[in-house]
């Protein structure tokens, strides 16, 4: 079944659930983020339509992104050259967003969903009922952009730690320095000073390696 | 008896309850053997401290801990596969538990969620021990040093390392070089003491020793 | 005496309520030689029966989709070489189709001849790989051995081919960085020559040995309709009985021209779907890629290797498109979100192995301790590609 036709189809089921018909490369249809777990469940279970396959499920964040296609979207920040978090004053706004690639076998054909989210209030319905793979593709999306998937059973997350702060795929997230004592920024190599003796390191990185506790070195 | 012990005897008054029977008894004629058997031909025998004797048994027998973590443990399982078969230099031992090995090859990719586990494994592990960074992102980071928000950029950030292996990955080969350059250091590591002046004394007349 | 102290009938009772036991907790991992690298399984346990699993994995999360943002269209390559490090090329093709298809490039004949041999000299690799460490999983060391001998020939023209010993980064988006040495060809036909033979000495040492077979037929079985919903691909799904491969059911590159079978799971030994019908999908595929192997070679043409026009800094279109090749682990794709710029806006990668690891946390409760570890080793997980 053609794209369109499948819209045309959900259109009339769903209604105003079913927003707008995307075109592009991969052709599919925006939901409403509350309802996404019925339409799932249609798409499903509709013998026409056959989705009985979850392909892919994909969080992202359209902070700074640029709709002209000229491609000047946001910089992403990272750590400059010595390892040092790059900071910036930008406030990130923007929709975040799901998308949900969808596979028949049964009629090979595909389909899209697309779903935006404001940023204040990132919440849309889990499919995890409808397709169990989605379980873990909507605690990854939580973890890396912060989306909450309202009636998931076990949203937390699953990449990073449980104790991790902020979202690391958020176009406005600021590189941690340090995580529960363990340094993730780098080493002025620069300011090390070496001698015969060995590396001399300076202060500041001291204190770092006493924050992992301490050395036992190869004394023995 | 030699000019030390002469010293000894002369200059200090003997502790309260000295035994002079039990000098006698801690004679062995170490002295007198070892004079006869360096003036013989018979030139098997080796004349050497236990602690360069211990650290030759250590770096013969290198135990690494099973610590893959990223793609070079692929490197270091081909390294003790068919062809490069790291049993040849003594390391090919794995053990699965760190309580039975002496050498942490970090093979790939320490992050903030394995490191605080890394740490625990090298304390686990009794000492003598020693760390091998294998891979640019156990030395820096590598690859993932500017936007890795998760890698620790260096392992030696969280234990002291010894040697340094670079590459991405390294090949097994220079995991190879990598382990005999940690023989070396094992074989050097205690310069700094000196052995008594008597063993000097009669390793300086054994004429195939280089002093 | 009671009747239980005498040993007479108390396996009979509830020993469990009687002794006051509970369910033991283990953490198997994050470092243990048979989760096949920094996997965490938490297993609740009653004995040797398992009662619950949970896998906790991150332990490698490397950020390469951040990085992805920061980097140009060609950079990026270079990381999905890191995601499934036993078999880079078939990540690098993956990528490579995904963005070409978005920028419309057509691949020199070439340049698409020497993919799919690569890619299938490289899922023969990342097979002996799975083969062998499953071997080890089950407590046969000898055939990590063999394996690694047929993947270091392998390797060896990979290498001399890319340069490279284990991570390549030889594809390029719009074709490959350079062409192939001379006398690639010969080298493929003398190690597919080689291959074919030696692939029944697997078969006498581990396929048909009867201790394998006792530890992996009818073990950790898992059925078609779970596979679907746990979006099991690769010789896990095929491994349940269904010929499904997006190299002929979605085709991609040149896959359509060359004849071969796709090998599924027939119950031989036990159940359809079990550990052993897996395994013998991956025995299985090493015959079909070197069928692939010959024809491409066979009809390996001459020419550019590159495609023409296309500039230093690529730049996509804006748009969204979801890709998916198979890897040797099952399908690999990746969602693509360009805005028309030199950086991938957002990518996403659908790695094959976290989906499969899913369904341990499914199939898992109620198997014994020792199947679990069979069941894991026959899902052929690769730790880089899971958490990326």
């Amino acid at each position: 079944m053609e794209a369109t036709a499948i819209h045309a189809l959900l259109q009339s089921r769903f209604g105003d659930a079913v927003l707008d018909y995307v075109d592009g490369f991969e052709k599919g249809s925006l939901v409403a983020p509350g309802r996404v777990g019925e339409i799932a469940a249609f798409l499903r279970d509709d013998p026409a339509l056959g989705f009985e396959s979850l392909m892919c499920l994909t969080g992202l964040d359209w902070d700074g992104y640029d709709a002209t296609g000229k491609g000047k979207s946001v910089d992403i920040l990272g750590y400059d050259e010595l390892g040092r978090p790059e900071a910036s004053d930008r406030v990130g706004d923007g929709d975040l967003g799901v998308a949900y690639a969808l596979y028949s076998p049964r009629h090979g054909h595909k389909h899209a969903l697309y779903v935006r989210v404001p940023r204040a209030a990132p919440e849309v319905a889990s499919t995890a009922g409808v397709w169990p793979t989605a379980a873990w593709h909507e605690r990854e999306a939580w973890d890396l952009v912060g989306i909450r998937f309202a009636g998931h059973p076990d949203l937390k997350r699953i990449l990073l730690d449980e104790a991790w702060e902020g979202h690391p795929l958020r176009k406005d997230y600021v590189m941690p320095g340090a995580w529960q004592g363990v340094p993730l920024d780098g080493r002025d190599y620069a300011a090390c000073k070496w001698d015969e003796s060995g590396v001399t390191l300076p202060d500041d990185v001291k204190r770092q390696d006493a924050a992992t506790g301490p050395e036992t070195g190869n004394q023995g | 008896m030699t000019q030390d012990r002469q010293d000894y005897v002369e200059s200090t008054t003997p502790p309260a309850g000295y035994d002079p029977r039990r000098e006698q008894c801690l004679d062995f004629h170490v002295e007198e053997d070892l004079a006869a058997m360096a003036g013989s031909d018979d030139k098997n025998f080796i004349l050497t401290k236990v602690d360069t004797l211990f650290d030759w048994a250590r770096l013969s027998s290198v135990w690494p801990v099973t610590f893959g973590l990223a793609c070079c443990a692929i490197e270091m399982m081909a390294a003790s596969a068919t062809r490069y078969d790291i049993d040849r230099f003594g390391a090919g031992a794995f053990r699965a538990t760190p309580r039975q090995a002496d050498l942490m090859i970090v093979s790939g990719t320490v992050t903030a969620k394995m490191a605080t586990r890394l740490k625990r494994i090298y304390d686990q592990m009794p000492e003598p021990k020693w760390v091998v960074a294998m891979g640019s992102c156990a030395i820096g980071g590598g690859p993932y040093f500017k936007y890795g928000y998760h890698v620790v950029k260096g392992v030696d950030f969280i234990v002291p390392v010894d040697v340094y292996i670079p590459g991405c990955p390294p090949r097994p080969e220079v995991l190879l070089d990598g382990l005999m350059r940690l023989q070396d250091k094992i074989r050097g590591r205690r310069g700094g003491s000196k052995p008594p002046k008597w063993v000097l004394d009669y390793a300086a007349k054994i004429p195939y020793v280089k002093r | 005496m009671s009747e239980t102290a005498t040993g007479r009938g108390w396996a009979a009772q509830d020993v469990r309520r009687e002794l006051h036991s509970e369910l033991l907790e283990i953490n198997m991992g994050p470092q243990h030689p048979a989760t096949h690298g920094v996997l965490r399984l938490l297993v609740r346990t009653d004995g040797e029966i398992v009662h619950g699993v949970t896998a906790h994995i991150g332990y490698l999360h490397r950020c390469a989709e951040k990085i992805a943002e920061g980097c140009d269209w060609r950079q990026w390559m270079v990381y999905t070489d890191r995601f499934d490090y036993l078999a880079p090329i078939n990540m690098n093709f993956g990528y490579a189709v995904a963005v070409e298809r978005m920028l419309g490039v057509q691949v020199p004949e070439r340049a698409e001849h020497i993919r799919v041999i690569c890619a299938e000299l490289q899922r023969i690799a990342s097979h002996l790989i799975a083969i062998g460490t499953f071997g080890l999983d089950m407590g046969a060391w000898t055939p990590l051995l063999y394996c690694f001998r047929e993947r270091e020939e392998i390797l060896n023209i990979l290498e001399r081919l890319s340069g490279g010993r284990m991570l390549y980064n030889y594809f390029d988006i719009g074709g490959l960085r350079f062409d192939a040495y001379d006398g690639f060809e010969r080298d493929v036909l003398a190690f597919v020559n080689i291959m074919e033979q030696k692939i029944p000495e697997y078969d006498t040492l581990l396929s048909y040995n009867k201790i394998f077979i006792e530890r992996t037929a009818d073990v950790g079985v898992i059925d078609l309709a779970t596979c679907l919903a746990y979006g099991c691909t690769g010789p896990v799904l095929r491994g349940a009985g269904v010929p499904f491969d997006c190299r002929k059911d979605d085709p991609y590159s040149i896959y359509d021209r060359f004849e071969f079978d796709i090998p599924y799971g027939e119950g031989e030994q036990g159940t359809v779907g079990d550990c052993w019908d897996r395994y013998m999908v991956r025995m299985r595929e090493m015959y079909e890629s070197c069928r692939i192997i010959r024809q491409a070679v066979d009809a390996l043409p001459g020419g550019p290797v590159k495609a023409e026009d296309l500039k230093k800094l690529v730049k996509v279109p804006q748009g969204s498109l979801y890709t998916r090749t198979e890897s040797s682990k099952g399908e690999i794709g990746f969602h693509i979100f360009a805005d028309g710029g030199s950086k991938p806006f957002r990518t996403k990668v659908r790695s094959p192995s976290f989906s499969n690891l899913h369904v341990i946390e499914k199939v898992g409760p109620g198997m014994m301790l020792s199947d679990l570890v069979a069941t894991v080793g026959s899902l052929d997980i690769v730790l880089g590609e899971i958490d990326r």
